[in-house]
């Protein structure tokens, strides 16, 4: 029973290659004489030398067609079976207008294509591992980056807005322009002429106010700004560089209205103590700020000692000062402030001058803090007294695994006493001495203390989990390398 | 067993500790090395200590495996030390950059900061000199407006100009030579670019460098990694594969071993067998020689039994004929014994459900009959008492219809009597003497039958009793209060006999009178007993009495007998109607003393009379019984009243009956004489008047008709008047009617007078006759 059917299937199915074959060879093919009557009607039919099934596509196929070509008219989408949406997102075109598109596509590859479309460098990491969240945030940093105020119309931006609203989680914009004060294309000549009359035109230079846009932006969490112009050539000018009290007020409130903002980075702004005890005035009990970032600016002690109050008025856990003006009384300030708060993870004062006394005050305030792990004082003007104060906390602290002394005038006492504080220490990872004159033997002890500690570290990080394989251990090392 | 291997495992790894600082890149490689080997040592040991205070046991348990991959686990561990050296180590490298552009950053700005000062200073100092200059020039200008001289004035201006001059030229000295100074920084400035975008490059070019030295590192790490997993894998598969061989080797040695003696063995066998089958074969010839001698015998023999069997057969085969015939009939004999057999098992079967049947029939019949028996003594009993009954409602009825008979024969006889006299007075004459006869004055049936006496019932339940007798003696103990007749009855029989015989024995016929006489006495008057059924009731209570009060039952219903026969004797002796003093009665003991005291006699009475007296009405008409009633006088009294008018007074009233029959029709006819007169009277009235007429109209013919006419309607008065109408009918010619009229007017003149004398006497006669 079972071979009768098997046979007949067989020999049909044969006959249907040779035949298809015959069709496709010519049309005049001598067969074999064995010939049945179904191959010669087939012969016949397959007169056409170009008839072949191949060509003709399923009614499917041609579906999906016509819906990619009339996809920016009639978009139909959801309505499809899985399997023909995925074709259909395989076929659009990433130039479709994003009013057709921003809502209805979340196929991660159509974004992908749109993205390696427009940048040609790409990294998906920085914007949380999504193509389309990427797709939105560079398109609107692109936007942003190139809006001239007073020129640009800001219904561009607006428009946008209810398209990318659910998608934009970050905000990264390392260029401001300003506004146009002279049609005339031959800029440079006449601004240094108009220089003089900058004063005047102060209120003029305001940049692109953000308020609207991050108003509208239900799901921000970082706003990474530099009020700045890149790539100005020889048409440099201080003008170009002016983060001005309008702009700063307007980004207080922004900022202040935004209360899902995590992260906000405002480097490289000309942020003087004015500003910055505006803008921290702004954020003081926010609900979810968690890093503040305001390096590269002109922050004196007052602005320092607003950060201080920042400190015990939130729930901060980055603070980043770096490159900035903070001298003995803000760091006194901001050791009073650290002394009592528990929030904050990573203090970073990197070329500041807060110099031994705001050193020695902010080791005071290390005593009693049980929460940082991260801090950065390089290039302070630190020497012997701070580090003998370090060398204190060193025996007594658990919790800092960090810490960076680089650029610093430790000396060969200093840097003595810090590896006795470091022989009792079992937690830090992280000691950076350089070049800060300490003699060489103590720096490569404090190095094998390091060592050591590193070991324990991933020991402990391995031992609940022992089964765990050695080399996947390497994890955890890795970064702190 | 975990203490020496972990150990051994510390040891290892302290080897590691020594060797990795060796093979991995170090930046103070330039240091002397013996220092650095002394310090390390010193620093494992340090840190294995911790280490092994960190992990514990941790350790322990990851020995064996480290003890099974030592190799590879050294190699990883090698790497991993390696490659974080080497991280760290790039990073520094690259990280350097940075730091060094910090230093410069932080010199620049303290010499930045120096030099700023210097230059405010500068220009503080600049400033101070410049403002004493222009204040000369100020003071110097107030005095130039003073003088008047031009050429001291011209003086004095170009003096000022000088100085002027000299303040210009301090100021534009300090501007170049802080323009000198900008210049300067934008070289700086420039110099610092261009540095920093070699610092930059540098940078990315050590990045660069670290990437692909890591990756390199990584790489070959890995390969290291893999190359001692391989070799470890290698050498893993080498001692496999040498223990599988020796295994084999050993195995296969002992196969060939097994094999040998297997050949060895198998050789053996095969001798035994060759050596056993000739051994076989001989003895097999022998038996077989043997055997044949032995079949030839049995050959022999068989033929002598066959023989002797033939000889055998023969003769039974004769027998078995013979016994098959006998069998055959004691067959047939058998057979008919049981057919007999069967045929009187079904007779006896027949007759014995014959008998079952009848015997069950007889029973039914015998208890039909019984029952019938009983249901008819029951009917009887109700019979006669419904005959009693009967007979009291027709004693009533028949004296009821005796007097209304009597009522109407008398009424008759009173009128014939009325008859009679009337007729003897009025007719004849005669004095009439009303007749006085016996029956006249009897009222009711003739008193000659009496009530039924207490005798006769006596008799009657004596008859009674000894007709059921013979059943009351068997069901007496059941029945006995249920039944107190019959009982009473049978008690009475033996009273009645008892009674004879004790006035035989002991007491006269006196005795017997008077206390017959006393019961008689008190019985129907003060006991209340006026029937049978009373009596019956007595009885009754008295036994009941008796067996609940006195202790002998037996005696007790013998005294109770004894008093209830008394009753019925005294009722006997009431037909003498003797009376005797009620005292000495009482001192008469009773007829059977020892039977029944004197005093319980009396109680019982006492209180019987009392539960009599309770429910039943005090009067009760006499019910009397009649026995056969006297009817011969019956007849002798009706035929008295039949003939209370005699022969001979019938005779006179038939005679005169005649007589008067006679005087009755000549009167009658009088009367219809009479009638006749007046019709005729009538006419001839008319016919005058009519002939008056006549002679008045003289009109002929039609007068006649006229009279006619008249004639007709005077016949239809006539028809009233009787006969005389007759006469009137037929009278069409006036002639006729008014003679016929006359003539009878004439006749009913003449009798009117006697007829209404006689008229008037048959009325009288008719009184009478009513």
């Amino acid at each position: 029973m079972q071979k009768s059917p098997s046979i007949p299937s067989r020999s049909s199915t044969s006959t249907q290659d040779r035949s298809s074959t015959a069709g496709q060879t010519s049309s005049t093919s001598t067969g074999p004489g064995s010939g049945s009557v179904v191959r010669r009607m087939r012969r016949i039919i397959a007169e056409d030398a170009e008839w072949s099934l191949a060509i003709v596509p399923l009614l499917t196929e041609l579906c999906i067609q016509h819906i990619v070509k009339n996809f920016q008219n009639n978009p139909i989408l959801k309505q499809l079976l899985p399997e023909h949406q995925k074709k259909v997102l395989n076929h659009l075109s990433p130039d479709l207008p994003l009013a057709v598109t921003a809502n209805l596509i979340d196929d991660e590859s159509y974004w992908r294509r749109c993205c390696t479309q427009r940048w040609p460098v790409c990294h998906v990491d920085n914007h949380g591992g999504s193509w389309k969240r990427m797709f939105f945030e560079l398109h609107l940093e692109n936007l942003l980056k190139h809006f001239i105020p007073n020129t640009t119309d800001p219904a561009v931006i607006l428009n946008l807005l209810p398209l990318c609203r659910n998608y934009v989680r970050a905000i990264r914009v390392d260029q401001f322009l300003p506004p146009v004060q002279l049609p005339a294309p031959p800029r440079g000549g006449d601004q240094s002429d108009s220089g003089s009359e900058g004063e005047m035109e102060e209120p003029a230079m305001d940049h692109y106010q953000l308020d609207n846009l991050v108003a509208g932006l239900s799901h921000l969490e970082e706003l990474d700004l530099v009020y700045g112009v890149k790539d100005c050539g020889m048409n440099f000018e201080w003008n170009l560089f002016l983060f001005t009290y309008r702009d700063c007020h307007s980004l207080a409130a922004t900022v202040k209205a935004c209360h899902t903002l995590k992260i906000f980075r405002l480097t490289r702004s000309k942020v003087d103590d004015d500003k910055a005890r505006i803008l921290i005035r702004s954020l003081l009990d926010h609900p979810a700020l968690e890093e503040l970032d305001l390096s590269h600016n002109l922050i004196g002690d007052r602005g320092a000692r607003a950060a201080a109050k920042l400190l015990s008025h939130s729930r901060l856990r980055v603070l980043n000062l770096a490159n900035n003006q903070v001298r003995a009384p803000g760091a006194h300030s901001l050791a009073h402030a650290l002394g009592h708060n528990s929030n904050l993870i990573s203090l970073n004062l990197r070329l500041n001058c807060i110099e031994d006394e705001g050193g020695q005050a902010l080791a005071h305030a290390l005593h009693t803090n049980k929460c940082l792990t991260t801090l950065h004082l390089g290039g302070n003007e630190l020497s012997e007294p701070t580090a003998t104060l370090l060398s204190q906390v060193l025996t007594i602290n658990t919790t800092l695994t960090s810490i960076n002394l680089s650029c610093n005038h430790i000396g060969l006492d200093g840097g003595k006493q810090l590896l006795e504080g470091m022989s009792d220490n079992k937690t830090l990872l992280e000691f950076d001495l350089r070049l800060s004159d300490i003699a060489q033997e103590s720096e490569y002890l404090i190095g094998q203390a390091l060592c050591a500690n590193r070991e324990a570290a991933r020991q402990r990080a391995l031992n609940p989990s022992h089964l765990m394989s050695p080399v996947t251990a390497k994890g955890p090392e890795s970064p702190v390398g | 067993m975990n203490p020496p291997g972990s150990l051994g495992v510390l040891e290892e790894k302290e080897e590691e500790h020594l060797a990795t600082p060796i093979l991995g890149p170090s930046v103070h490689s330039d240091n002397p090395q013996e220092r650095i080997q002394a310090r390390r040592l010193r620093i494992a040991a340090r840190l294995e200590a911790r280490r092994r205070e960190a992990l514990g046991e941790y350790l322990d348990g990851k020995k064996e495996s480290e003890e099974d991959q030592s190799k590879s686990y050294k190699q990883k561990e090698e790497s991993r030390l390696k490659l974080a050296k080497l991280l760290l180590c790039g990073t520094e490298l690259v990280t350097n950059i940075q730091v060094a552009a910090d230093i410069r950053e932080i010199h620049r700005r303290i010499e930045e900061e120096e030099i700023k000062r210097q230059r405010l200073e500068k220009l503080e100092n600049e400033v101070k000199t410049s403002q004493d200059k222009f204040d000369e020039i100020t003071i110097k200008w107030e005095e130039g407006k003073q003088r008047r001289i031009p050429q001291e004035l011209w003086e004095m201006l170009n003096a000022q100009q000088v100085h002027c001059a000299g303040l210009i030229e301090d100021k534009n000295k300090l501007i170049s030579e802080l323009q000198q100074e900008l210049k300067m920084k934008d070289d700086q400035y420039v110099k610092d670019l261009k540095k920093q975008s070699d610092d930059i490059c540098l940078l990315l070019e050590r990045m660069e460098e670290q990437v692909k030295n890591v990756m390199k590192t990584f790489r070959q790490e890995l390969q290291n990694i893999e190359k001692a997993f391989e070799v470890e894998r290698q050498e893993l598969l080498t001692s496999n594969k040498k223990k599988w061989e020796r295994a084999l080797q050993a195995h296969n040695a002992k196969e060939l071993e097994y094999l040998m003696n297997r050949i060895k063995k198998v050789e053996d066998y095969e001798k035994q067998l060759n050596k056993q089958r000739v051994w076989d074969c001989e003895e097999y010839n022998t038996i077989k020689i043997k055997l044949e001698q032995d079949v030839q015998i049995l050959e022999q023999q068989l033929q002598q039994m066959k023989a002797t069997y033939q000889l055998n057969q023969e003769k039974l085969e004769y027998n078995f004929q013979v016994l098959k015939k006998r069998d055959e009939e004691s067959t047939v004999i058998k057979s008919q014994q049981k057919r007999k057999i069967n045929r009187l098992h079904d007779v006896l079967n027949n007759l014995r459900s014959k008998y079952n049947k009848q015997v069950k029939q007889f029973q039914e019949e015998n208890q039909s009959l019984t029952l019938d028996y009983k249901r008819l003594v029951l009917q009887f009993k109700e019979l006669q008492k419904a005959m009693r009954h009967f007979a009291l409602i027709d004693d009533k009825q028949f004296r009821e219809i005796w007097l209304m008979n009597e009522e109407e024969a008398k009424d008759l006889i009173n009128r014939a009597f009325d008859v009679d006299r009337i007729i003897n007075t009025h007719h004849l004459g005669l004095p009439w003497m009303a007749p006085n006869f016996w029956f006249l004055k009897n009222v009711g049936p003739i008193s000659q039958r009496q009530q039924k006496s207490t005798t006769q019932i006596l008799e009657e339940v004596l008859m009674e009793a000894e007709e059921e007798g013979a059943d009351q003696d068997s069901s007496e103990s059941e029945s006995y209060l249920d039944l107190p007749k019959q009982v009473s009855a049978r008690t009475t029989r033996k009273i009645l006999m008892l009674l004879c015989d004790e006035l035989m024995i002991f007491h006269c016929l006196k005795h017997i009178l008077i206390l017959s006489l006393f019961f008689h006495s008190i019985f129907p008057q003060a006991l209340g007993i006026e029937n049978e059924d009373d009596l019956y009731k007595l009885v009754n209570f008295f036994l009941k009495y008796q067996t609940h009060h006195s202790p002998s039952s037996q005696l007790a219903i013998r005294s109770c007998s004894y008093i209830e026969a008394q009753g019925p004797l005294d009722l006997r002796a009431e037909k003498e109607g003797s009376l005797v003093d009620g005292k000495s009665q009482e001192k008469e003991p009773p007829p059977s003393p020892k039977l029944i005291h004197p005093n319980d006699v009396l109680k019982i009475l006492e209180a019987f009379v009392m539960g009599l007296r309770k429910p039943r009405d005090f009067w009760v008409p006499v019910k009397l019984l009649k026995v056969v009633r006297d009817d011969s006088k019956d007849s002798e009294y009706w035929e008295a009243l039949t003939t209370v008018i005699p022969a001979t007074t019938q005779n006179l009233w038939d005679a005169l009956y005649t007589a008067l029959e006679k005087y009755h029709l000549v009167l009658t006819q009088r009367a219809e004489l009479l009638i006749e007169n007046d019709s005729l009277e009538r006419q001839n009235t008319e016919l005058q008047q009519l002939l008056q007429q006549y002679l008045d109209t003289k009109v002929g013919p039609g007068a006649g008709q006229d009279t006619g006419h008249r004639g007709r309607g005077g016949r239809t008065r006539g028809t009233r008047g009787g006969e005389a109408g007759h006469w009137g009918a037929g009278g069409e010619a006036g002639h006729w009617g008014a003679r016929g009229g006359m003539i009878l007017g004439r006749w009913g003149g003449q009798c009117r007078g006697p007829a209404s004398a006689e008229s008037r006497d048959t009325f009288s006669m008719d009184d009478i006759g009513e």
